[in-house]
């Protein structure tokens, strides 16, 4: 990989009870680029992107080998902080959660918590996040209002302003559009686009189309394992892996 | 991709190998009525232009198609891609058929009836029919073994023509009233040339649909 990685895995299995989810998966995670996983269901995508930001470390029985470096530091060494980590790297899910508070107490939460407490300051981060997510001319007017009266992806894109919020560097989405409409998904990977030249971007996603539109580098996963990874258009173009070109074909999965 | 993607492109393959099969035959049919000087074969190749052109228009817009209701990606959309270049120089092939039967009706009253023979023609179109057909059995079965020595037959066609405009400009000079058909045999000579970077051009494309991998057969 010629950009620089911000993330690289080594040899990274992942082990729920006896279940081994992952399988030595070793990969780089290019700095201002958007990587996309794919692969059929309980292939392990989603447990290797909650890998890294150690969102696994709240499922009981979890345990892990390898290591994932963050900046070539490895976020499961002796040292270092979990909440720290997930600051610099957020995360965005399948189905937009935001908090039953207003649109700006949304956005200013994770600042609050990381003590940001002057009011013209959060409302200066509050605008800027939800500038960068695309949403601040829909909402500039009704900050007050609840968060829960807004459309799925308006309250999506919150939820990546409520993310960006608190200045990460990589934005970690798993499934970001799968319970939105067309065009509120358009909305999102317009976004994914303007994004990446600020941060790095990982995508996990059933739709291959939207791999393929919105991603510079895909993984294919299958049954834990790191099956194929490269550029986006060689691996829709022509994979190397045939267990790759049978399932984005569409022969299996 | 669903399996109705995978019937569908099998039964497309099907169609454009039949278009390939049609035009070379017009292009077989075409050399055998100016060897044989027959008028009423060259005339029904002409006659099958229409078909031909139906052919392409049919398959043209039902690749299109697929790729709108499939959004083909890897091996599918290469072998989509693939079938929209074939059908492409195989419409050029049958014309360059038609283009040849034009020829022996125009000629069928001038002198020198066996220059097509002197100068090599059928021998020339023999190899070059044999690529066409070589190509596509490639890409009927994918087998790459049919197109290996394309490049190498394709330089043996140019020669081939530079020998035959070289003869042909010799009858003239010996006698000049063969002018008009040796001119047009220099065409059919070239027609047949380009029929032969066709068939490179459909092999290039089935290697890139089987490999993945883009050549140039020169």
């Amino acid at each position: 990989m010629t950009t620089q990685s911000i993330i690289s895995t080594q040899g990274l299995t992942l082990w729920y009870g006896e279940t081994r989810a992952l399988k030595g998966v070793t990969m780089e995670v290019a700095d201002q680029k958007v990587t996309a996983l794919i692969g059929p269901s309980g292939c392990g995508k989603s447990t290797l992107i909650r890998c890294f930001n150690r969102m696994n470390d709240l499922v009981c029985d979890c345990r892990i080998e390898g290591s994932v470096d963050f900046h070539g530091n490895n976020i499961y060494g002796n040292g270092a902080d979990p909440v720290d980590i997930r600051r610099r790297i957020g995360m965005v899910f399948q189905k937009p959660n935001p908090f039953p508070k207003s649109i700006y107490e949304n956005v200013a939460y994770g600042p609050r918590v990381h003590g940001v407490t002057d009011r013209a300051r959060l409302d200066q981060v509050v605008e800027e996040s939800l500038r960068k997510a695309a949403l601040w001319d829909e909402v500039r007017d009704r900050l007050s209002h609840s968060a829960m009266c807004l459309s799925g992806g308006q309250q999506q894109r919150l939820c990546i302003a409520r993310t960006l919020a608190v200045g990460p560097e990589v934005i970690l989405m798993d499934e970001p559009c799968s319970a939105l409409d067309p065009i509120a998904t358009a909305k999102i990977e317009a976004l994914i686009g303007e994004l990446k030249q600020q941060y790095c971007v990982i995508i996990v996603t059933h739709n291959m189309q939207q791999a393929s539109r919105v991603s510079d580098f895909t993984g294919f996963m299958y049954l834990g394992e790191m099956v194929e990874f490269g550029e986006t258009a060689q691996i829709f173009e022509s994979p190397r892996e045939e267990l790759t070109e049978n399932y984005i074909t569409g022969r299996f999965g | 991709m669903t399996d109705k993607f995978h019937d569908e492109m099998a039964g497309m393959q099907q169609k454009v190998l039949g278009m390939g099969l049609f035009a070379e035959g017009m292009l077989r049919d075409a050399v055998e009525a100016l060897r044989t000087q027959d008028i009423s074969l060259a005339g029904d190749v002409k006659a099958r232009k229409g078909a031909l052109s139906s052919q392409n228009d049919i398959l043209e817009e039902e690749v299109y198609r697929m790729i709108a209701l499939y959004q083909p990606v890897a091996r599918d959309m290469r072998a989509v891609a693939c079938a929209l270049k074939v059908i492409a120089s195989a419409e050029r092939i049958g014309r360059y058929g038609k283009d040849i039967a034009n020829v022996v009706i125009a000629t069928a009253d001038s002198r020198g009836k066996d220059l097509a023979s002197g100068l090599a023609i059928p021998h020339m179109a023999g190899l070059v029919l044999s690529m066409i057909d070589d190509s596509l059995r490639a890409y009927e079965t994918g087998d790459l073994e049919f197109i290996r020595h394309h490049s190498e037959r394709d330089d043996v066609v140019d020669a081939l023509r530079h020998t035959i405009f070289r003869e042909g400009i010799t009858y003239m000079m010996e006698e000049p009233r063969t002018i008009t058909r040796c001119m047009n045999y220099l065409m059919v000579a070239r027609y047949l040339e380009r029929c032969a970077d066709h068939s490179c051009k459909i092999a290039e494309k089935v290697h890139y649909m089987v490999t993945g991998e883009r050549i140039e057969i020169k």
